[in-house]
């Protein structure tokens, strides 16, 4: 077929290997896709959906290249979600994408690293821990900043321990209800940043979470001195085609879901109605 | 100069002669053209014979985007036994030919094409339009509300290329002119078309400035949109917004350049197939930008900014060109009558005045 005469709506079909139950509200869903081609990367999404249901936009929690493997991590929201959740292990689901830029990975060799993720904005981010885990010696220092709402709304537990020992991991949740083997500050994601001890004008941050969570995040690192540019934020926004022609997902003269979903914050802050 | 294809040739021909072009042309597509209706409006619709044409129409209420760009149409056939999708691609018999599209609604599917044929393309909207010829027809008055003149997409056609033929009202008869080979293969030079001459392009230039005077709206274009992006604070926005806009979406409706659309999924009652579809969204709608987290354009004033510095502003960087085309539909069709505009106008005036940026 030639390029030309692709219909970019028309859905392909994964197989669900795995369910994953992270929390209460929180389901993963791990895929193996059929065919060749296999071009996924880390902070880009796929519009998941069945038919009768309809599709919305889903970002990768792993990218397993070697297996051909997908992670999506979900969040109980909405009426598709609520059709995704009841899907079991050999079920098909229906998927357009890669879609959008994906984080600029290399943009970190030789600088320092600030992940802050609030909630599910941490599934995002993890394949970005993991490229970093495999590159520490191209990177300066490392650290990741996650806030939840309570220590029980924390994703991908197991691995954090791991991550710790390689990168300096911080946690915080609104309300410390339950003690979880890794230390958790009570209070907001950004009441993390004096534990941090980097030079910022040599430093890059990817964040990901609520957009008043990133506001404030962006707000507090440019005032100790990170340049607006070196931050880079990834919006959350109503998506129905994922390639620049429903409308939706609009801020300014920019598509979140073509020229994003991750944006160097000086050029999407420039518009209206980002809260950023 | 391209003289194999007769591109840059040029005829003239007269009314009557015209019209029988016209009728001729039903016999192998399907005209498209503005017919008045019983109160005196006009509407773009399939004609039975070229004497159902007004061809001195003002303006419609709906352009022909809707022939290129559905208002409501399938995508997908869905087959929710095996999980298989059918592409419902618009068939049609014989192919569409509109005619006497005004050069703003001409330039409207250029912008169009801009979203629809950019960086992705749309195979149901690319099939419409390379089914469709196009047939444009200058406009010798402003219309009403018509500003066409300041967005420079009027009143005369200045398109290089994406249509088919462009035709101006001479006192005497028409000018015709080709956009596309295409254009040049559907006349027949026999039907009373003869070659035009200096005289009638003079002639023409004539037409077009006298038009070009008669316009009573404009709009400063220059700096305008770094004007409206420095300015989104501005309290016309708010304004306008509280105290006019009923949220009606009538403005991104008519609007022949807006593009925005939903999709939704319809089962069958035995639950055995369901069709995909897609139907015109507006910006101007509450829940458009809602998600989980939020409604990200959850006020009127922040709904309407989003418009008027969507089609002013933001898609000259988007697109390389304005989102209005200056014809003036939001406008006519706005039950209070907000006029973007005026609103552009009222920040522009502040900044001179030193009470804007």
């Amino acid at each position: 077929m030639r390029a030309e005469n692709i219909n970019h709506l028309l859905p392909k079909t994964a197989i669900i290997e795995q369910r994953i139950t992270e929390t209460e509200d929180t389901f993963s869903l791990r895929l193996s896709l059929q065919g060749d081609g296999f071009d996924f990367k880390p902070g880009q999404f796929n519009m998941l959906g069945l038919p009768g249901v309809g599709e919305a936009p889903f970002s990768f929690s792993l990218i397993d290249e070697e297996r051909k493997k997908l992670i999506q991590t979900i969040r109980q929201a909405g009426n598709v979600v609520g059709t995704l959740a009841k899907l079991k292990k050999g079920q098909k689901v229906h998927f357009r994408g890669p879609y959008g830029n994906g984080w600029p990975l290399e943009k970190l060799e030789g600088k320092n690293v600030i992940i802050v993720a609030g909630g599910i904005g941490m599934a995002p981010l993890r394949p970005v821990v993991h490229y970093l885990l495999k590159n520490t010696g191209k990177i300066g220092k490392i650290y990741l900043l996650y806030g939840a709402r309570t220590p029980a709304d924390i994703l991908f537990k197991n691995e954090l321990a791991r991550w710790s020992k390689k990168i300096n991991v911080l946690l915080s949740a609104d309300q410390v209800n339950q003690q979880i083997p890794l230390k958790v500050h009570e209070g907001l994601v950004t009441g993390l940043f004096k534990q941090i001890d980097v030079q910022l004008s040599d430093t890059i941050t990817f964040t990901c979470g609520p957009q008043i969570m990133m506001r404030f995040v962006a707000a507090g690192l440019i005032l100790d001195g990170q340049n607006p540019g070196d931050i880079y934020v990834s919006l959350e926004r109503r998506m129905k085609c994922g390639i620049g022609h429903c409308g939706h997902c609009q801020i300014g003269a920019k598509y979140v879901c073509r020229d994003g979903p991750v944006f160097c914050l000086p050029d999407i802050r420039r518009f209206a109605d980002t809260l950023l | 100069m391209d003289s194999k294809s007769g591109m840059n040739e040029a005829y003239v021909i007269s009314h009557e002669d015209l019209l029988s072009w016209v009728d001729s042309l039903m016999r192998r597509y399907d005209v498209y053209g503005p017919v008045k209706k019983k109160r005196g409006q006009v509407v773009f619709e399939q004609i039975k014979k070229a004497d159902d044409l007004d061809l001195q129409y003002c303006s419609t209420m709906l352009g022909p985007r809707q022939f290129i760009y559905p208002s409501r149409q399938i995508l997908f056939d869905i087959d929710r036994q095996t999980g298989k999708y059918h592409t419902v691609l618009p068939e049609r018999t014989k192919r569409r030919l509109i005619f006497a599209i005004h050069p703003c609604d001409m330039h409207a599917i250029s912008v169009l094409d801009k979203t629809f044929l950019g960086v992705f393309k749309d195979i149901y909207y690319k099939k419409l339009r390379e089914d469709t010829l196009t047939v444009v027809l200058n406009c010798n008055q402003a219309c009403d509300n018509g500003f066409c003149a300041s967005m420079e997409t009027g009143p005369f056609l200045h398109l290089k290329d994406g249509f088919d033929v462009v035709l101006t009202a001479k006192l005497n008869n028409y000018l015709v002119e080709f956009g596309s080979k295409r254009g040049v293969s559907i006349i027949t030079k026999t039907d009373g078309f003869n070659k035009a001459t200096r005289k009638d392009f003079a002639e023409k230039k004539e037409i077009e400035t006298k038009a070009k005077q008669s316009f009573t709206k404009h709009i400063d274009t220059t700096g305008l949109p770094e004007l409206l992006m420095r300015n989104l604070d501005h309290p016309v926005y708010k304004r306008t917004a509280e105290a006019r806009c009923l949220g009606c979406t009538n403005c991104t409706m008519v609007c022949p350049t807006c593009y925005c659309y939903n999709i939704e999924d319809k089962t069958s009652y035995n639950l055995e197939s369901s069709k995909r579809s897609r139907y015109w969204d507006s910006c101007q709608e509450l829940n458009f930008a809602i998600v989980h987290e939020g409604n990200f354009r959850s006020s009127r004033q922040a709904r309407l900014r989003q418009f008027v510095t969507h089609k002013l502003a933001t898609w000259v960087e988007q697109y390389g060109c304005f989102g209005c085309i200056g014809c003036g539909r939001c406008m006519t069709w706005c039950p209070t009558k907000i006029d973007l505009t005026e609103m552009a106008k009222e920040i522009q005036q502040d900044v001179k005045i030193g009470r804007a940026r």
